[in-house]
């Protein structure tokens, strides 16, 4: 089946970069969250000062074939304003935590937005008519002098310049007493839940002013808490079936129709620790960044500081593969852990689906040093690139990069003392049917396709 | 605590401890007690800068209290095998962090090392700079310091329950009202190394939390009655009740409030100052 699958056999191509050029990042410009909706026309992100930018793809120009459609701005709005707590004294960051959108119901497009407290369902919504001819006012809205209407006349929808309005349609507030950590939408399309570190709530869309609670870790005294929820996701087709991950490097699964208070879970996958990687931070290291099922919902994806684990659903004991992402690392841990680079939250994501590749075959993360990695499952090869200005020319393909560990360094490979952690890529997003991938470097956001012939 | 009104080189700080930690990464020869020692006092650092934060990250708080808890348990099972008590408490001295630079030059200096381990004991000296360098603090006092930024982290966080349908099935729903009970019965009953209060812990005068003046620690509590005018020195005899109805309004000489012994006094002197006000109200 495999077809054009693999990330060797992708040659990924520069296709545009959006965002400031200098680099002095704004910090409300950092990117935060980036996402495709389900038909993969819109892409979004959230940045650190609660605003919400959408890009739109062109619609494919047939006769230019050697590319796929370039992404333009459709939507800008401001999704979450800073708050203050007065009770606490605390200030809530605006930054938007994720964003996920839900599937295309009519004309409108729907995505829930969240920052640290409050969760918004957003209605992106068209408009390229307007009505014309009215009978009391003028075109410019001035009303008419009543002794000129001579005749009457029915008001017609005429073209416009297409306006794109965004619109808070709900609000789901005051549930979280943590920091929202993942949002994810019920493959019902009626429920969603949300995760903080201690609880996880679930949501119906249409009610805003309760939820339930399925999970709470939070212990009696806080002074035995040793384990925070670090993120959620419901199982792709089973709408009773959701995983969470830990700080200690768990995952487990739950059946919301055991218990209205999912306490116990129906798996716990965890692998036993390896004793000759030991160190002080094997459990800081061990802390799961991220969660993604497999679009089959056989699989589930984790991803820890170092590396990324495929688990299959049915083995709880020990993940199916393991991919290092930057092994050099493991021998700077305590560097890292001073200059808390060591809590970098990296996501990671699944391949699209096409008609020519129909599993999750290929999985891509972040790295430091603007490089990003895939992984193919198949043939096992992986790959380093970069995401960085200096490729700019559309259809350049990508080129490898390679980071020596130790040693000789060879021509073209970096040593791990010259990479630089400030730029690093948290957030990748793919597109649900095309080889065309998102990559948010701090501040820019970078569109890749493969190349075409 | 740490930081109040105390000036530190923090540019000076950050680099020798970033020279630390890449020393810890790159030399294979650093004795294991000796990394262990300079993850500790990372790691301690770190909960001490986010306890000086309004809304500390729990993620990272969590992380690095089960690193501390780790190191600890480490530490406690080798002195269980030795005879001799490794790290008791020591202050840190105001200059202890600028006494992380010479530590840093004492890195380079195998020899030096080689005798911070083994005689981990015996830097205790005053004389010795080196032995403030490393920030060696007791288990009581790790404790004490995660313990106390879980516990904040708590009690600035959680103040209201998350709304939630209570569930028609068996399932015993999470009522607020139980966990605050079994919490005080927690504290009641929870001994050894875990101290509850950890800001209200009087140490010796060589612990962890030194800075700590003792007034600070009883800053929520209400000691007005402590205060000058109603205690007394050890060596005045207890008033008789008539003498004392006579001249109600003496004012007693002054002491210092922060002497255990004269706020026992001062409590036997309550109890007969109550005695007095029943007799002047005659109830």
């Amino acid at each position: 089946f495999l077809g054009a699958g693999g990330g060797n056999d992708i040659q990924w191509c520069f296709s545009q970069v959006k965002g400031a050029v200098d680099d002095d990042v704004a910090e409300a410009d950092i990117i935060s969250t980036v996402e495709f909706n389900h038909s993969g026309e819109l892409l979004a992100t959230g940045d650190k000062g609660g605003r919400v930018v959408i890009f739109q793809q062109e619609q494919e120009n047939k006769t230019q074939s050697h590319s796929r459609g370039e992404y333009n701005v459709y939507s800008t709005f401001q999704s979450h304003e800073p708050e203050f707590d007065y009770l606490k004294s605390l200030e809530i960051e605006e930054k938007i935590n994720k964003i996920r959108w839900l599937p295309q119901k009519n004309a409108a497009q729907f995505l829930l937005s969240t920052n640290d407290k409050t969760i918004k369902l957003w209605k992106i919504s068209e408009r390229d008519k307007r009505p014309e001819g009215y009978n009391l006012k003028e075109e410019d809205g001035r009303y008419r002098d009543p002794t000129t209407v001579t005749t009457l006349r029915v008001p017609v929808f005429r073209p416009m310049d297409l306006m794109v309005e965004a619109s808070p349609r709900r609000i789901f507030a005051n549930a979280h007493t943590y920091h929202i950590n993942s949002i994810s939408i019920n493959s019902d399309y009626e429920t969603y839940l949300s995760a903080d570190d201690l609880r996880i709530n679930l949501w119906h869309l249409e009610i805003t002013d309760r939820s339930f609670n399925i999970v709470d870790i939070k212990p009696a005294n806080m002074e035995e808490l040793t384990e925070v929820i670090t993120a959620a996701e419901f199982h792709p087709n089973s709408c009773s079936t959701f995983v969470y991950s830990s700080s200690k490097g768990t995952i487990r699964l739950c059946d919301m129709r055991a218990a209205a208070l999912c306490d116990r879970h129906s798996k716990l996958f965890e692998e036993p620790e390896d004793p000759s990687n030991r160190s002080f931070f094997s459990e800081i290291i061990s802390s799961i960044s991220d969660v993604k099922f497999s679009h089959s919902g056989r699989y589930m994806m984790t991803r820890d500081y170092l590396s990324v684990k495929i688990w299959d659903l049915n083995m709880e004991n020990r993940p199916v593969e393991t991919y290092q992402v930057h092994e050099y690392l493991r021998s700077k841990l305590c560097s890292l852990y001073e200059n808390d680079c060591i809590f970098d939250k990296f996501e990671c994501c699944w391949n699209g689906l096409d008609r020519q590749v129909e599993f999750s075959v290929i999985v891509m993360t972040g790295s430091y040093n603007n490089f990003f990695r895939m992984f193919d499952r198949n043939s096992k090869r992986d790959v380093t690139l970069e995401a960085s200005r200096e490729n700019n020319k559309p259809r350049t393909v990508l080129k490898p990069r390679k980071v020596c560990a130790s040693g000789k360094r060879k021509k073209d490979e970096i040593s791990v003392d010259s990479l630089d952690f400030n730029k690093k890529i948290l957030h990748t997003a793919w597109h649900p049917k095309e080889n065309i991938i998102a990559v948010a470097t701090t501040n820019n956001l970078y569109i890749f396709q493969d190349k075409m012939n | 605590m740490l930081g109040r009104g105390l000036k530190r080189k923090l540019s000076d700080y950050e680099e020798n401890m970033a020279g630390l930690s890449s020393a810890f990464d790159s030399s294979r020869s650093l004795p294991y007690p000796l990394k262990r020692q300079l993850v500790l006092n990372m790691c301690l650092t770190k909960l001490q800068t986010y306890k000086m934060l309004v809304e500390p990250n729990l993620h990272r708080s969590v992380l690095i209290a089960n690193t501390v808890r780790q190191i600890q348990e480490e530490m406690r099972q080798e002195s269980n095998q030795q005879p001799v008590n490794i790290c008791p408490g020591i202050a840190p001295s105001s200059h202890s962090y600028t006494g992380i630079e010479s530590s840093g030059i004492s890195l380079q200096l195998p020899s030096g090392i080689s005798q911070q381990e083994s005689n981990c004991c015996d830097l205790r000296s005053v004389e010795d700079p080196i032995e403030n360098s490393l920030l060696i603090v007791s288990d009581d006092d790790m404790s004490s310091a995660i313990s106390s930024i879980l516990k904040d982290l708590d009690f600035v966080e959680d103040i209201s329950p998350p709304t939630c349908l209570v569930p028609t099935g068996d399932d015993q729903p999470k009522f607020p009202e139980n966990t605050v009970l079994k919490l005080e019965d927690d504290r009641q009953d929870s001994k050894g190394a875990e101290c509850v209060f950890g800001s209200f812990e009087i140490s010796n005068s060589t612990s962890y939390l030194k800075d700590l003046a003792i007034d600070d620690i009883f800053e929520d509590i209400d000691t007005s009655m402590y205060d000058s005018d109603f205690c007394c020195p050890p060596l005045m005899p207890p008033r008789s009740p008539s003498l004392a109805t006579e001249e109600p309004l003496k004012t007693f000489p002054s002491c210092n409030s922060s002497s255990a012994n004269n706020i026992q006094i001062c409590r036997t002197d309550l109890s007969e100052l109550d005695h007095i006000m029943e007799i002047l109200v005659g109830s």
